[in-house]
């Protein structure tokens, strides 16, 4: 293990209780710090399964039957409660709602819930949750009551509520799929800043064209499986991912006959590429 | 109006367990003194308390939308029926209303009345979590708190999705309105969607819960909410305790 | 079946007014999307259309008798309605029954039931789990499930709300077919969705929807061609349109088979020109 690896899966299999067949197989991977790793693939492949186990909540919150080891920052996490591990990773889910203490009067409370099990004093708190708002740009509705806020919104206060925490990890688990697009910029802003300050990400998605944005790394989980972990060059360009119930990003698709020594994902690399195409007609 | 907004953040300032206090010594006090009459003064400093607050119109329809209808009741069934009943005050052919039992209703309606209202303005005063803060600094287990703060917040959200799954099960032909039978058939297809849903969103809120360290072991929580204990809440809890007294006093030794 | 829909204006009990002056027909079998950001009014919209809300002003014709006669309950026979969320309705121990509910509050035959059974399973692709329980499904199939239900009741017009949320590239292609099937089965098919993607694949006709105001009402090729209007409801043109225009290609391109045309059509004319 690299001294900056974060995250660390060695063969790792997990099955639910009850359940007849594993929901992950063998994983083996590794997170380092500052990465970017977008985990994709059909519905049932097991990329919720893997967030809760690199959060953790495998095999600690989630009763099932386990082989193989993860390791959060050197921890083995079959040796840590969950509270202790969220020290380093941060979660958001799909459901905003499902994500709110239900103990807040305020956006503030919300926010502070977390810092409040840390035994933090309230001069501390009130810092954190100022600059956490600043970060996710959230200043505006410190007073609201999060129940009364859209979906969106509340969305982001989850993505601050994890973030307040400063873990060294953030997973992301399809967090914008119930969001309209501007609620989905929105949070992907503020994540990709994240990132660019430091901070690790595991992001699922089925937006390919997210991912390839943002994305260092790739993996492609099938039928509880490892298929690939690779950039997302290496991974989109490869045919075989079709068998793994994924698509390239079509900005792949639109240019992959016009650049023949490099692969494109990215939207302004596609049309800078096809105007540089159009430039040599002439 | 400055005065209303400063009557409300006094009342607002004060500790929940205060207003609790309050509360219930006013509503018990009520109970325990022989006579209505001191509910229904009461009931007016709370009426004139809550118009300088800028409740008094939902306290006024409090008053009469609750009040009136169970007091009614109350003194035609004490008032006609009563077996403390002796001293006649009024002959309505069909019965006699007694003094003893008119009283004796009058004291239940002005007692619930008096908790009612003063509640209300208990709830409309003090946010759910400074209360569970409050009682938590008290020494109330932490989880306890927590059970009490997030029951009573989930309801509204629990409200909404009742109101989805309705809406869903309508669009499934299930008939939610007419005749009691249709109602009770479609109790199952509303009640099972509830229940497999909650199941979910509890397993879901659990790893929010997780995730925000609420099982940490070996740290002493704290709290965002400061809760404040000042020389007004020691004077009105020491009024409280004394007005309590005071009326068992008027009770038992008059 | 034709719904019209007359001058809809929905208030809320808080005052705010969540739809203006609507007038528009639903009639034929050509499917329509709806699309604008969050709090344009789409969903309510739709609400309408079943009787799961009633206008403030306005009416709302189903083949020329007003909605208001009769319960959505009723009106399930007519119009579907698959919620985005599958959990608000699925509630029984197997897809099978699941599968059968709806039919069986129609009064639907045994026999009619088990008929459409096998054709709406296979169109939802959950044959080999009529048996199984609904929670135990995963999110693609859960949603399939719901839209299988609704299908059952073999209504003339269905609202999809939201269908490609959470969906794989198996689950839209899944619902293309679906789609297809129900304009050849003379079923008109309503869709809300942000997947634009989805939208210039299976859809022709676009309804735009902007505070609570149809925007404008035409085809994908008038739609994202026109920028006062992406800009007005916030709807951003699907990667290959964006792509397509940046470029300033000819026309509007919705597939990489039109775009390739187009762009080798470009790359001829000026080499042409030159």
């Amino acid at each position: 293990m690299f001294i900056d690896t974060l995250i660390e899966s060695i063969d790792f299999s997990y099955r639910y209780n009850e359940a007849p067949e594993a929901a992950l197989k063998g994983i083996t991977l590794e997170v380092k710090k500052g990465d970017f790793v977008a985990i994709v693939g059909a519905n049932g492949a097991g990329k919720s399964t893997l967030c809760s186990a690199l959060a953790g909540l495998i095999p600690n919150y989630f009763i099932g039957y386990t082989e193989g080891v993860i390791k959060i920052d050197g921890k083995k996490t079959t040796e840590c409660g969950v509270g202790e591990l969220s020290q380093t990773v941060g979660l958001v889910f799909q459901n905003p709602f499902n994500q709110l203490s239900y103990t807040a009067d305020t956006v503030s409370e919300e926010l502070a819930f977390g810092l409040g099990n840390r035994g933090l004093p309230k001069e501390i708190m009130l810092e954190k949750i100022n600059n956490v708002a600043e970060t996710v740009q959230i200043n505006d509705l410190l007073d609201r009551n999060p129940l009364e806020l859209s979906g969106g919104q509340v969305q982001r206060v989850a993505l601050a509520a994890a973030i307040i925490l400063e873990p060294k990890v953030l997973v992301l688990d399809e967090c914008t799929t119930q969001l309209d697009p501007i609620g989905s910029e929105q949070i992907m802003k503020t994540v990709k800043r994240l990132n660019q300050n430091g901070m690790t990400i595991i992001m699922v998605d089925h937006d390919m064209e997210k991912v390839a944005g943002l994305a260092n790394r790739v993996i492609v989980l099938q039928d509880g499986k490892l298929v690939l972990n690779d950039s997302p060059e290496n991974v989109f360009s490869n045919p075989k991912i079709v068998e793994y119930g994924i698509a390239a990003p079509d900005y792949y698709e639109l240019t992959k006959d016009y650049a023949l020594n490099s692969v494109i994902l990215t939207e302004e690399q596609a049309i800078k590429k096809l105007e540089e195409v159009l430039a040599d007609e002439n | 109006m400055k005065t209303n907004n400063k009557i409300k953040c006094v009342v607002k300032e004060l500790n929940p367990l205060t207003k609790l206090v309050l509360v219930l010594s006013l509503g018990i006090g009520c109970m325990i003194y022989p006579s209505p009459f001191l509910g229904y003064a009461i009931l007016i400093v709370t009426l004139i308390v809550s118009w300088f607050m800028g409740f008094g119109k939902k306290i006024s329809l409090l008053i009469l939308g609750f009040g009136g209808p169970v007091t009614g009741m109350l003194l035609f069934i004490q008032g006609l029926y009563s077996p403390k009943n002796s001293t006649v005050i009024a002959d309505l052919g069909f019965a006699q209303v007694g003094l003893e039992g008119t009283l004796y209703a009058l004291k239940i309606s002005s007692t619930l009345l008096v908790f009612l209202c003063t509640f209300y303005i208990f709830m409309q005063t003090t946010k759910n979590s400074e209360t569970v803060a409050a009682l938590t600094h008290s020494g109330l287990n932490m989880k306890i708190g927590y059970l009490i703060l997030a029951s009573l917040n989930v309801v509204p959200q629990m409200q909404r999705k009742v109101k989805t799954i309705q809406e869903a099960q309508e669009s499934r032909g299930v008939e939610v309105t007419g005749k009691f039978y249709q109602r009770i058939k479609a109790f199952l297809p509303l009640i099972g969607p509830v229940v497999l849903s909650s199941l979910t969103d509890a397993q879901e809120r659990g790893m929010t819960l997780e995730t925000r360290g609420f099982s940490i072991k070996g740290v002493k929580p704290t709290s965002f909410i400061e809760v404040k204990h000042s020389m007004s809440d020691q004077i009105l809890r020491i009024i409280s305790g004394l007005f309590i007294v005071f009326c068992i006093l008027e009770r038992f030794w008059k | 079946m034709k719904i019209e829909v007359k001058e809809l204006t929905h208030q809320y009990p808080s005052g705010d007014i969540a739809l203006s002056g609507i007038n528009t027909v639903f009639e034929g079998i050509e499917p329509i999307a709806i699309i604008g950001q969050n709090g344009a009014g789409k969903t309510t919209f739709v609400k309408h259309l079943n009787g799961l809300l009633r206008p403030t002003c306005g009416e709302i014709l189903i083949d020329g008798e007003s909605i208001k006669n009769h319960t959505t309950a009723f009106w399930s026979r007519k119009i579907g309605y698959v919620f985005q969320n599958p959990d608000n309705q699925l509630f029984l121990e197997s897809v099978k029954k699941e599968f059968e509910f709806g039919p069986k509050q129609q009064g639907v035959s045994k026999e009619e039931i088990n008929e459409r059974l096998k054709v709406v399973a296979d169109l939802v692709g959950l044959t080999e789990k009529l048996s199984i329980h609904p929670f135990d499904l995963n999110t693609t199939e859960k949603k399939f499930c719901t839209i299988g239900s609704i299908l059952m009741m073999n209504p003339e017009m269905i609202i999809l709300d939201e269908p490609t949320c959470g969906q794989d590239l198996e689950g839209n292609r899944r619902l293309t077919r679906i789609i297809t099937a129900l304009k050849e089965n003379n079923q008109l098919c309503i869709t809300i969705t942000h997947d634009m993607k989805f939208v210039v694949k299976n859809f022709d006709q676009i309804i735009v929807m902007s505070e609570g105001k149809i925007l404008k009402k035409a085809t994908k090729e008038v739609i994202f061609s026109s920028p006062e209007i992406l800009q007005a409801s916030s709807v951003s043109p699907p990667p290959i349109t964006r792509v397509g225009q940046a470029l300033a290609l000819e026309r509007s391109v919705f597939s990489q088979q039109d775009f390739h045309q187009e762009f080798e059509n470009k790359k001829q004319a000026i080499r042409i020109f030159r």
